[in-house]
């Protein structure tokens, strides 16, 4: 892949858009099933129990220099175990993306078009994400670097009407069901975080470790940030009576909030942003994911990967039978079952690396 | 996907080297003859000659123009008085006036006289002498007509190209500022002018520019707005990437920075390459303000850039799809005025907009004197008499005339009309799936931007990919705060002075 333009700041807006989005999707209400009240405290698990693998990660990245996600494992663990691992990765990266799509397509279907099939607004989503990875990287983050200002400035505008309507006080208590479950359950659910480590596939497409590794380490704590304050709205407007029965909390919450008393019902206004971002996240993953499956296949052109994996997506999405499935299963699964992998892959590379000796001689 | 979509190089050789090079002959008489042949001097009447003994040598001299495009008075004063009087040891302390060119072989005869040159061959001698006295007609230096501004210049770029250049040299006096010239077509060879400050500019897009033009295999390219259709690199993009501007004091800013700068004679205007998405949205009268209300005016243009594009598809989308959002007396407003409409929505804000265009279209052919007329019966036919006959409904009218009314405030004439295709575009969109597609067509319009790059240089540059420039993107700064050129374009000395 050859060197792009983009600076830190678009891999921030990246990281933003990928990671923090997970405020405004199901991820909130997963983590409200087990966590009740204190569900805000666990995406810092989540984020704890990951990032040391992922810095691990960064480390080794920086160490062989111009080497991406992939290339490193092939470098580290040969080429057949290399294959092995990036297979596994590519395919816990897509099946998130697959169970996502349907995710996104039902939220879509079930709050704004009822009257639509979900099957016709995945098709719409697709092509979207077809015709927007096919722009190539520089374009992704340009466009997602353009557009961030507004999907922040919409979701800050929600953040200021909504922070009117909670109660502070339901935090307490403060660990909910208690600090075992707490920390048990996020960290089951490290997986949040995970596409900070599909994201390290562009490495070599930035400027330098240094640009990549700022732009990363920005946009992780800038969205942790942003995910744990909303899980806090979201806590402290719905109390834990309500809020593991909630689906989609970011849409729900866009509907209690109104601009003055002529504007009531602005919940359309929020969900334009939220599918520009969802668009966006959709876009850059798929991308990213065609990425890894080319350089797990040793291709030198992965683009045309863009248009069978977009499309794959559709029946495979489709498989699940319904959204609850779908979220409390299927999803929830793969997160579980992707956050060790994540968790040991830069230990296992890096312990490798260490026994063959490749760390001493840079 | 769609090859078409795909820059094309133009890579058909000039036929450069395929002719023998008729030299000069050393006998004037068939020179004469020669040259006669070559312009058919029995039909052609406007070519002339003329036959008279140079006191100097003491030899037969013959002198061929174009009568119609060169200056008598000099020709009389320059050329032939001083050859029937004065005296001297060359021809070049004979003629008084300023360039002299010698030719040698017939290619270049031709081209010279073609371009307003006289032609001078003496008897015995190889190598014949152009003289330039051209005078192509053209109108005198007017107010630009489509980039109007309240504070700045008033001066238009005309169409004679020595004028054109005067224009800029008049605002940027530096010995490096240069004025290349290129010859292109095939059949008519026009000259073209590269203007650019030599230490600034970068030798790379210098070089692509050339390469472009040379590479232009077409018979005649007559004027600026040709020229740019040749050079561009994707034909079919409803985004302009070269950018075209009359005014002569906007040229001047971007050639300071290191831009470049074509012109041409035949057109009033000047091509700035390469350009991004901000040099289309910004005008010059936005530098020429003070720094609050120049900030102020691109509020309200990018105000003006969103009505226009999505004013109308976002009332499809939320009347047809999502009419929850309307506030119950505003939507009680838009169902009983349209009661009485029997057309659906969408086809009731497509009659608008494409009748806003034809008004549009309309206007700017319309003879001088019937325009106000025409204006009016328009308007109040499309306005008062369609929404009372019931075919319309009133909101509609306040829509279409919203959207198209914003849309002059993308003054430049190059991303108005991509401005107003996107509209209809979104307004499509928008009647599939609401919010949805219009959303989708949007994100897809952002991407498809960020990937056209003009001469190498991305689309949305400075902003993203970040380069050091003077931070003119959305807002512009204060002007002795700007301390760098525009990056993106590499110019050579980066840091401005201020």
């Amino acid at each position: 892949m050859k060197k792009t333009r983009l600076k830190s700041r678009e891999l921030f807006a990246i990281v933003v858009v990928v990671v923090g989005f997970k405020l405004a999707d199901t991820t909130p209400a997963q983590y409200a099933q087990e966590g009740q009240n204190a569900f805000w405290l666990m995406p810092i698990i989540s984020f704890l129990v990951i990032f040391p693998s992922f810095l691990l990660l960064m480390y080794l990245l920086k160490k062989y220099k111009d080497k991406n996600l992939i290339q490193l494992m092939m470098i580290i663990l040969g080429r057949p175990l290399g294959t092995i691992t990036g297979l596994v990765v590519f395919f816990i990266a897509y099946g998130l993306l697959i169970f996502d799509a349907r995710n996104y397509a039902d939220q879509t279907k079930l709050l704004y078009f009822p009257e639509s099939p979900t099957p016709v607004i995945l098709v719409i989503f697709l092509i979207v994400t077809f015709f927007g990875a096919k722009r190539g990287f520089q374009a992704i983050g340009t466009s997602t670097f353009v557009t961030l200002p507004y999907l922040k400035l919409s979701v800050f505008m929600l953040a200021v009407l909504i922070i009117q309507k909670v109660v502070w006080l339901r935090i307490f208590p403060i660990f909910g069901e208690g600090l075992g479950t707490i920390l048990w359950e996020g960290a089951k659910r490290g997986a949040t975080f995970s596409d900070l480590f599909i994201i390290t596939i562009a490495y070599t497409a930035f400027k330098n470790g240094k640009t990549f590794s700022k732009g990363i380490y920005f946009g992780a704590l800038f969205a942790l940030f942003e995910i744990v304050f909303f899980f806090l709205l979201y806590t402290t407007l719905y109390d834990y009576n309500s809020i593991d029965k909630t689906a989609f909390p970011f849409h729900d919450i866009t509907q209690y909030v109104n601009f003055g008393e002529f504007f009531t019902n602005v919940e359309t206004f929020f969900m334009v942003f939220w599918l520009g971002a969802a668009f966006l996240r959709f876009i850059i993953l798929v991308y990213l994911a065609s990425w890894i499956l080319g350089e797990v296949l040793y291709m030198d052109e992965f683009e045309p990967f863009i248009l069978p994996l977009t499309f794959f997506i559709f029946p495979f999405s489709l498989l699940v039978e319904n959204t609850i499935l779908n979220e409390l299963v299927w999803r929830n699964s793969l997160f579980i079952i992707a956050t060790p992998i994540f968790i040991l892959l830069p230990l296992i590379l890096w312990v490798t690396a260490k026994a063959k000796g490749d760390l001493k001689k840079q | 996907m769609f090859p078409f979509l795909k820059s094309k190089n133009q890579t058909k050789d000039n036929n450069k080297d395929n002719s023998q090079k008729v030299l000069i002959y050393k006998e004037v008489e068939k020179n004469n003859e020669y040259i006669r042949q070559l312009f058919f001097a029995e039909k052609n009447k406007d070519f002339s000659f003329r036959t008279l003994t140079a006191k100097y040598i003491q030899k037969k001299v013959h002198i061929f123009f174009y009568s119609s495009i060169v200056n008598s008075e000099k020709i009389y004063n320059g050329i032939i008085r001083p050859l029937l009087e004065a005296d001297g040891q060359s021809i070049k302390d004979v003629i008084t006036i300023e360039s002299l060119t010698e030719i040698k072989d017939f290619d270049q005869v031709v081209n010279q006289i073609n371009s307003g040159k006289a032609v001078i061959f003496i008897d015995g001698d190889t190598t014949a002498y152009s003289i330039d006295v051209a005078e192509f007609q053209a109108r005198g230096v007017e107010k630009p007509e489509n980039e109007r501004v309240v504070k700045g210049p008033k001066e238009g770029f005309t169409e004679a190209l020595g004028v054109n250049v005067s224009l800029l040299r008049k605002r940027f006096h530096n010995h490096s500022l240069i004025a290349e010239t290129a010859l292109i077509g095939t059949r008519s060879k026009l000259e073209v002018s590269l203007m650019y400050v030599n230490d600034l500019v970068d030798q790379d897009i210098l070089k692509n520019v050339r390469e472009r033009l040379e590479n232009i295999s077409a018979d005649n390219v007559s004027s600026i707005e040709l020229l740019e259709q040749y050079i561009e690199e994707r034909p079919y993009s409803i985004f302009p990437t070269i950018l075209y501007t009359e005014r002569p004091d906007y040229a001047a800013q971007f050639i300071e920075d290191g831009y470049i700068v074509l012109l041409m004679n035949n057109s009033s205007a000047a091509l700035v390459l390469p350009a991004t998405f901000w040099s289309f949205f910004h005008s010059s009268e936005d530098r020429y303000a003070r720094f609050l209300f120049g900030n102020f005016t691109r509020i309200i243009r990018m105000l003006a850039f969103a009505i226009t594009l999505l004013s109308s598809a976002t009332y499809i989308a939320v009347t047809n799809f999502h009419s929850e959002m309307i506030p119950p007396d505003l939507l009680l407003a838009i169902t009983s005025a349209r009661e009485r409409v029997p057309i659906p929505l969408f086809l009731e804000v497509i009659i608008m907009e494409v009748a806003f265009e034809l008004i549009r279209e309309a206007g700017i052919r319309i003879p001088n004197p019937l325009g106000p007329t025409i204006g009016i019966v328009g308007a109040l036919i499309l306005g008062q008499a369609a929404v009372e006959a019931g075919v319309i409904s009133p909101i509609i009218v306040i829509v279409a005339a919203l959207s198209g009314l914003t849309s002059f405030a993308i003054q430049n004439t190059s991303l108005n009309p991509s401005v107003r295709l996107s509209r209809f575009l979104f307004i499509f969109c928008a009647s599939f799936f609401g919010m949805l597609s219009l959303v989708a067509a949007l994100v897809i319009w952002v991407l498809y931007m960020s990937s056209i790059k003009s001469f190498g240089v991305p689309f949305f540059a400075p902003l993203s990919p970040h380069f050091k420039s003077r931070g003119d993107i959305y807002f512009r700064n204060v002007i002795k705060h700007e301390f760098w050129r525009p990056g993106q374009i590499k110019p050579k000395d980066k840091r401005k002075s201020n």
